[in-house]
């Protein structure tokens, strides 16, 4: 065998060199031969000729897919396509959700024109992801997830299950787009942009995470993509591409049966919680501590038990019902976006009102015809779960009415940019419905973004 | 496989060392939860599975040892099979249909003078069908609509908690870094098996005999304590049970919790599902290597074939294609399985757990001995070629070639 480099499982090998020998910086001697992670592939390629090692990593391709795509890009999408090419097609590129990400990832796919991997963090927007290139460079592209696997020259992934792909495929990319770049500090999910040779990477996000997001984390954005090349926040572009907002709160009262059952499984729980001073206590791992008490001593577990039915009522009164149908009724005309937390609720309100569900066990087929229909005004009303959370892309929706949700800023901000695209200067409207005097008023309140952060 | 938070309860951390609640297999209380268990699943066939996930609370109840109750009626259903339930049209096509009139309302409006229940009976008189069959198809294809097709392996009480015990110890192994073994005694399956799921090992002779054997895998070095590997860790683990002599330390990270170390050896009550492997496992894939090799041997051909070099994880166990075919020049692969001999039974528990997987890039050669519907065999991710006595060799890479081309695209044309 003759002196050699190859992709093994995210990482670089040298073969047939000398223990000896010296080799350049990232490579280690392990297990008996040279290695290193393979995202030093790039910046190692110019040592290769000159140690005369055969080179076997790369095993991407032309593409040569004439671009279907007839829009005219903004003006900020062109300049943020220049300064990447400016930065040698690495780094980030921050635009607010609506502004047309995916617009600017296709142009530099189209660019760059070899195989190419787009990793997204949810399985709707992978489907998303795959519809758009399939109609931008009307061309099959490979789709990577738990349900579904191929891989193509153009292919999509999500982060859960990029790592997997990257070990066995990752050099049959040059171009790795992470979508929601914001992500990639996470533990696992950064693995995968230190296990990919690709030399050309491309972050896109609307929310980059702040210094300290990303030393909570093992990686920084920038070294596993390069620098921040582009910028454009929120307030630079309402009313030029994106309609303003507004949002609205609408507070619904409990029956006076829910209010009794409340009252009854709010006393065990919270009497659970007090004599035992389990905040006090235990701060804020409060609720593990419940947990763990919940498997050995019988009121611990039926302060839980109380507690799922809280959240279980709460989630799914007769009073959000009545909320949900005045606003449909009301805003029926336009398009309404629905949003709750628990699949069993998002079923429920479909059946009940005769409106599609999005949810993670929808398949792909059916997404786009409801989507589709949705844009073209079959279906005025969409009911999703969760997963519709990150720039899945509905611009007709001019209302969003959120029953229950988590309490994340980020996740309020994603949300409201779903309504926020502009249709001829029309407002947007997030009507969020909370119940009175519940656990719900305490997670609705901690779900208001912090000022800077718009 | 066991969630998290079915595992997580059950583990005792001291000092660093972490340990397992195993249940003891004897115990009479521990052996009546699993026997009521067996028999709700079974009282459960032709029911659905939301059925069966509220007949397990409704018998659980407010029992603090819950998070066993529900991890071996997760062991339970894991290896049963649920399948969707004949709808007179596809739940989607009622869906479309349907949902083109919403939203509707319990009352009528100016906007909307049709009543919820107007639209349904409408609908449904369009369709030919009663509105009891439109409320029953129209989520029809849910997983939570799934009927309990087939009760998995005829379980014993035993079995049941030995097999859970299993799967706790797979379920820490989940979170492992890095594994450290001594094996003694019949370890020819166990390199097959490190081979087979790409662990990096590195092994060194003991004095009293057998080996100490290291392992992670290729990114470890690089990135300190990777669950990465976890995976193959766990699914690897009843290969080790298949040694005589053996002991295992693992590095683990529990989430949320701290670093600790896992120790193992044979004397746990442990017991491996899989088999051990026979000596050649059958004429057939003797015969097809020959004949592969006589006529695409060599420099001939653009794939290269191999034997069993590639495990397929799926779900709670493993399958080991026959054959792997490698593209010489792009590195693409197709999976190999011949199912010569095989009962109905296990066949289709297999072609089940494949579909599962959704593993694209498996072919399927089925004997017609084999008496499987077609029918059957329609919906598996990969392809299926049938043969009557041997497979034939020019079909069968005629079938290679097609399916490269819908796996891996145009772009791969040879």
């Amino acid at each position: 065998m003759s002196r050699s480099i190859s992709f093994q499982g995210g990482t670089l090998v040298l073969y047939d060199v000398d223990a000896h020998e010296p080799v350049p910086a990232p490579f280690r001697l392990i297990k008996g031969r040279w290695r290193c992670e393979a995202y030093h592939y790039g910046p190692l390629q110019p040592e290769l000729t000159v140690r005369d090692l055969r080179d076997t990593v790369p095993r991407w391709q032309r593409l040569d897919l004439p671009l279907q795509e007839t829009r005219e890009p903004h003006a900020y999408q062109l300049d943020a396509l220049a300064a990447w090419e400016q930065a040698g097609r690495r780094g980030s590129i921050i635009l607010p959700t609506g502004a047309g990400k995916t617009y600017v990832a296709i142009q530099a796919i189209s660019r760059v024109n070899r195989s190419t991997l787009v990793v997204a963090p949810t399985i709707d927007l992978l489907h998303q992801w795959y519809a758009r290139l399939v109609t931008a460079f009307a061309r099959d592209v490979g789709i990577y997830y738990g349900g579904e696997k191929q891989v193509r020259p153009l292919t999509v992934t999500t982060y859960h299950s990029a790592g997997d792909l990257v070990a066995a495929w990752g050099n049959a990319f040059k171009l790795l787009i992470f979508d929601e770049v914001h992500h990639l500090p996470a533990p696992t999910w950064g693995e995968t942009a230190l296990m990919a040779p690709a030399p050309l990477r491309l972050g896109l996000t609307a929310t980059y995470p702040d210094e300290q997001e990303q030393s909570n984390g093992r990686w920084r954005v920038e070294d596993l993509i390069g620098p921040i090349v582009y910028t454009k926040r929120i307030g630079e572009l309402v009313g030029q591409q994106l309609a303003t907002y507004r949002t609205q709160r609408v507070q619904v009262d409990l029956t006076p049966d829910e209010r009794d059952r409340y009252d009854a499984d709010y006393a065990i729980y919270s009497g659970y919680i007090r004599s035992r001073q389990l905040l006090g206590r235990y701060g804020r791992d409060w609720f593990r501590e419940l947990l763990r008490r919940s498997s050995r001593d019988p009121q611990a577990r039926g302060a839980l038990l109380a507690r799922q039915r809280l959240l279980q009522l709460v989630g799914s009164c007769a009073g959000k019902f009545g909320a949900l149908e005045a606003l449909l009724r009301e805003y029926a005309a336009g398009r309404v976006l629905v949003f709750t937390e628990h699949l069993a609720m998002v079923y429920a309100i479909a059946a009940r009102y005769l409106i599609p569900a999005i949810t993670h066990e929808t398949r792909a087929a059916e997404r786009k015809q409801i989507l589709d229909g949705f844009r073209e005004g079959r279906y005025r009303a969409l009911v999703t779960s969760r997963v519709l959370n990150e720039g899945v892309d509905v611009p007709e929706a001019k209302v969003a009415i959120v029953l229950g949700g988590g309490a994340s800023a980020r996740e309020y901000i994603q949300r409201l940019g779903r309504v926020l695209r502009k249709v001829e200067n029309q407002e947007a409207v997030l009507f969020e419905v909370v119940a009175r005097a519940t656990l719900d008023e305490g997670r609705a309140h901690r779900r208001q973004p912090r000022p800077e952060a718009l | 496989m066991l969630t998290a938070d079915l595992v997580r309860p059950r583990l005792r951390c001291n000092a660093g060392e972490l340990t397992i609640a195993l249940l003891d297999e004897r115990k009479r209380s521990w052996l009546q939860t699993a026997s009521e268990l067996i028999a709700l699943l079974r009282g459960q066939a032709g029911h659905t599975q939301a059925e069966w996930e509220c007949a397990v609370d409704a018998y659980t109840g407010p029992r603090v040892d819950y998070v066993v109750v529900r991890g071996l009626a997760k062991v339970l259903s894991d290896a049963a099979t649920f399948t969707p339930p004949p709808t007179p049209l596809p739940p989607a096509a009622l869906r479309e249909r349907l949902f083109a009139h919403g939203p509707a309302f319990p009352t009528p409006q100016v906007l909307h003078p049709q009543t919820r229940d107007a639209v349904v009976a409408r609908v449904a008189a369009e369709l030919g069908l009663d509105v009891e069959q439109v409320a029953t198809t129209l989520f029809a294809d849910r997983p939570a609509a799934s009927i309990l097709q087939d009760a998995g392996p005829p379980w014993t009480p035993a079995g049941l908690l030995a097999r859970y015990n299993l799967e706790l110890a797979r379920g820490v192994l989940y979170w492992a870094s890095a594994l450290h073994l001594e094996v003694q005694g019949s370890y020819k399956d166990l390199w097959k098996y490190l081979k087979l799921f790409k662990l990096m090992f590195w092994a060194r002779p003991l004095p009293g005999g057998g080996y100490a054997i290291d392992l992670d895998g290729p990114l470890s070095p690089f990135v300190q304590a990777t669950t990465r590997y976890g995976r193959q860790f766990a699914a690897f683990l009843p290969a080790l049970l298949l040694c005589e002599r053996w002991r295992l330390v693992a590095d683990v990270r529990p989430p949320l919790g701290t670093p600790a170390t896992y120790r193992l050896d044979d004397s746990a009550p442990l017991r491996s599902h899989f088999a051990r492997s026979g000596p050649f496992d059958s004429r057939l894939e003797a015969d097809f290597a020959r004949e592969f090799a006589q006529t695409f041997g060599g420099q001939r051909g653009t794939w290269l074939l191999s034997r069993e070099d590639e495990v397929l994880l799926l779900g709670d166990t493993v399958m080991i294609p026959d054959f792997a075919l490698t593209h010489k020049r792009l590195g693409q692969r197709v999976l190999i399985e011949i199912a010569g001999f095989w009962h109905p039974d296990y066949l289709r528990r297999k072609v089940e757990k494949v579909r599962a997987a959704g593993c694209q890039h498996l072919l399927l050669l089925v004997s017609e001995r084999v008496n499987l519907s077609a029918e059957r065999l329609r919906d598996v991710p990969g392809e299926v070629v049938y043969f009557k006595h041997k497979p034939v060799l020019k079909e069968v890479m005629g079938a290679v070639d097609a399916l490269a081309e819908r796996v891996y695209g145009m772009a791969a044309k040879r």
